[in-house]
């Protein structure tokens, strides 16, 4: 019998909550401007409206920023998934959305031309999430028993 | 005798412990193939996305049946009435002209151009306030014989005064970026489409080496001006010129653009 005794970083995982909370503050905001029809608050002059009026702004009818609050809600609630099957299943999401993300990082840079501070954040968050997630599924610590 | 009940307990001791480190490399090896799936599982699943979003704005582009009826009638009926003389769309004497520099093939010039782009034509342009000129700036097509026999053909519809129409009906049904969709039939097609234009006139005019000229040289101008990325739009009336800060501007952006330029 084997059974989970701790977590060897116990850090990661109360980091892994915040950075979802703040990855549901950044698509729930993009989420709310796409249903209310207003314009997004944008640092710089350009970027966000032109990505968020773009064809890559939805996928099969989607919004992204739909897809990004769903996958940011699912990782947070991962946490509360015990052992291996729940490490696992943060790791997939985040390095699913992380994957993602760089995907719609390159179709701002090199397709749109334009950047959208909100996507950029949103994409480093993800990226970072990947990274935490990747990194608490490896380095979880086992006492066989 | 206690001697050999030690050596007993030492040799127990590393017993465990390569059992222990063996287990753990075990589980190592697991979690990093697990690592390796989910990466690969990632990848699949993007690259589905992709292939579904990109075939859901179909890879010809080209509409068929009531829909491609429906799109020619709605791009009529935005441009009829409206003066066009080569690749310019509105009275000549507008005091305010916008110049578009735009690749056919540009998802983000299809954007705009089905976007904001028909509120303006249909209100300004209309009203006789603006004028537009079509410029081409090889962006997005990645062939440039692909690139300059899409613009050609465009400007071949403008010996008809029909370049808008046709600029209208491809950017409508624009197909799937990079999938080599702009053939000799599709454009072909789009020109069938365009109530009143001679197509054996418009084929003539398509071989005219001319047309493909001005496409070169209207890259050249761009370039010289700093241009690189499409739409790229300038407005420029009597207060000077503006462009517009946003890539794909909502139409209360470009009334601001025509307020401050006229």
């Amino acid at each position: 019998m084997r059974a989970l005794s701790r977590e060897s970083s116990g850090w990661l995982m109360p980091a892994i909550a915040i950075l979802c909370v703040l990855g549901i503050g950044v698509a729930g905001y993009l989420t709310y401007v796409h249903y209310a029809g207003i314009k997004v608050l944008c640092i710089a002059s350009g970027g966000c409206e032109t990505v968020q009026s773009s064809s890559y702004a939805k996928v099969v009818g989607i919004p992204v920023a739909v897809l990004g609050l769903i996958g940011y809600i699912t990782i947070l609630a991962s946490l509360a998934v015990p052992g291996e099957n729940g490490r696992m299943l943060t790791c997939a999401v985040g390095v699913l959305g992380c994957a993602f993300s760089l995907y719609l990082t390159y179709r701002e840079l090199f397709t749109i031309k334009a950047i959208c501070q909100w996507c950029v954040a949103s994409a480093v968050l993800m990226t970072l999430l990947a990274i935490l997630s990747t990194v608490r599924m490896l380095r979880a610590d086992y006492s066989s028993g | 005798m206690s001697s050999r009940k030690a050596q007993r307990e030492e040799a127990r001791a590393k017993r465990l412990a390569e059992e222990q480190a063996r287990a753990e490399q075990e589980r190592r090896t697991r979690r990093l193939r697990m690592l390796g799936g989910i990466a690969i599982a990632a990848i699949a699943v993007v690259a589905v996305v992709i292939v579904i979003s990109s075939s859901n704005s179909s890879s010809s582009g080209l509409a068929t049946g009531a829909q491609a009826k429906k799109t020619a009638a709605s791009v009529e009926q935005l441009l009829t009435g409206i003066p066009q003389s080569g690749t310019r769309l509105g009275n000549p004497n507008a005091p305010i002209t916008l110049y578009y520099y735009g690749d056919l093939q540009c998802p983000v010039c299809r954007d705009f151009s089905v976007g904001s782009l028909p509120s303006l034509i249909a209100n300004e342009v209309r009203k006789g306030k603006v004028q537009i000129v079509y410029r081409s700036l090889q962006t997005a097509t990645r062939d440039p014989a692909t690139f300059s026999t899409q613009q050609v053909a465009a400007l071949a519809a403008g010996q008809q005064q029909k370049a808008w129409n046709y600029i209208e009906l491809f950017y409508n049904q624009q197909g799937a970026e990079g999938s080599g969709y702009v053939t000799g039939s599709y454009l072909d097609a789009l020109a069938r489409q365009i109530p009143g234009l001679h197509i054996a006139a418009w084929n003539t005019a398509r071989g005219n080496a001319a047309l493909a000229t001005q496409i070169q040289s209207e890259g050249q101008q761009a370039a010289a001006q700093g241009f690189n990325s499409t739409p790229t739009l300038v407005f420029q009336g009597p207060k000077g010129k503006l462009q517009p800060p946003d890539a794909v501007p909502p139409y209360a952006e470009l009334q601001s653009a025509i307020k401050q330029v006229g």
